[in-house]
């Protein structure tokens, strides 16, 4: 693979990752209130 | 292609799971599970003739003490729902340190009973002799004790801390908690369609009061704020001056079960008492205080230098 290849797959890592965190946030805030950003990290 | 959604899809999953499996490191130690090594437990002890009516005591391995603190911690659920043995971890850790600790149940409100949060209070009242005598019989001298308790089960431990701790078996030297609502101002609890401004807000009110106190409010008592006289009886807040206590609570501020309002009104009381008391408030978190992981570290060392200030083991 390419080293641009190798890029992509790694920002796609992260934003999987950091939105399978928020996700989850998300559903805890609907369900008993808070921010998605700030405090905790995600 | 197919490899970039297959990376996006694992990294996802993985993010989802750190969500549930990674816990902070300064939290590890609170996270306690019970064995023989802590001490003995004794399960459904009664006190009282409710089938509801029962109580499980964590006795430590040390019992040589001339004298042990008992720690009572109340379980969470809405008044609704919940069960003593939810709280068996911090049970534990409380045992860990050489308490006598104590988890007790109570009739939970359902649709086909008239149980109310005073009904709770009065049982958890009843309860309390029962549960230092079984600590005796079993060896423990209690001179002093802490009320403890999770949302629901931290507002009942307000209540009886400030309102009924003058009555109580051995002196109550602290209470600590999260989330319990303290006060029943209708103007407080939006959360939950309630005010005083419209007809439909303080119908609102009435209803939800009614059930949570056991008398019957009405909206023009609402409107006429007559009441408070009704729902002071399980307003925590209303009994700090009448009997202050040492107190350690934490809040959050978007809570969507209480309402965060209220955690004002029982900082104000906290505060004209004179009392010691630390607050802690999680600006990003709900009801959970699950967004703001170091605050919620910060209360709980607070709650352990407070048990070791006011009930020192030994």
């Amino acid at each position: 693979m390419t080293r641009t290849r190798w890029i992509v797959l790694a920002v796609l890592a992260v934003l999987g990752f950091v939105s399978g965190r928020l996700l989850i946030r998300a559903v805890g805030n609907m369900l008993l209130g808070g921010t998605l950003f700030g405090g905790n990290f995600l | 292609m197919a490899i970039g959604v297959l990376v996006f899809t694992l990294a996802f999953a993985a993010g989802v799971a750190s969500k549930f499996l990674v816990k902070p490191a300064g939290l590890q130690k609170y996270d306690v599970t019970w064995g023989e090594g802590i001490g003995t437990r004794e399960c459904d002890l009664s006190y009282g003739e409710g089938e509801a009516n029962r109580f499980d005591l964590y006795l430590p391995k040390d019992d040589t003490r001339d004298s042990s603190g008992l720690v009572v911690y109340l379980h969470a659920g809405g008044f609704t729902t919940g069960d003593k043995s939810d709280d068996e971890k911090m049970l534990s850790w409380l045992c860990s340190k050489g308490y006598v600790a104590a988890g007790i149940n109570y009739t939970l409100r359902t649709d086909g009973n008239d149980a109310s949060v005073l009904t709770q209070s009065n049982e958890i009242k009843s309860a309390m002799p029962e549960v230092v005598k079984a600590a005796e019989a079993a060896g423990y001298h209690i001179d002093r004790m802490a009320v403890a308790g999770g949302s629901a089960g931290h507002a009942l431990a307000m209540i009886y801390a400030y309102r009924d701790g003058a009555d109580a078996p051995v002196p109550v030297v602290l209470t600590f908690g999260a989330v319990g609502p303290s006060s029943f101002h209708a103007e407080d609890w939006g959360i939950f369609g309630a005010g005083t401004e419209t007809e439909e807000e303080r119908t609102a009110a009435a209803a939800l009061f009614t059930v949570m106190s056991g008398e019957t409010i009405t909206p023009e008592e609402i409107a006429d704020g007559s009441y408070l006289e009704k729902v002071r009886p399980i307003a925590a807040a209303d009994w700090v001056s009448h009997n202050p206590v040492p107190t350690v609570v934490a809040y959050g501020a978007h809570d969507k079960m209480q309402p965060f309002l209220a955690s004002k009104r029982l900082v104000a009381a906290l505060d004209e008492s004179g009392v010691d008391y630390r607050y802690f408030e999680m600006e990003h978190s709900g009801h959970g205080l699950q967004n703001d992981d170091a605050v919620y570290q910060e209360w709980m060392e607070t709650v352990e230098e407070y048990l070791d200030k006011y009930m020192p083991v030994g």
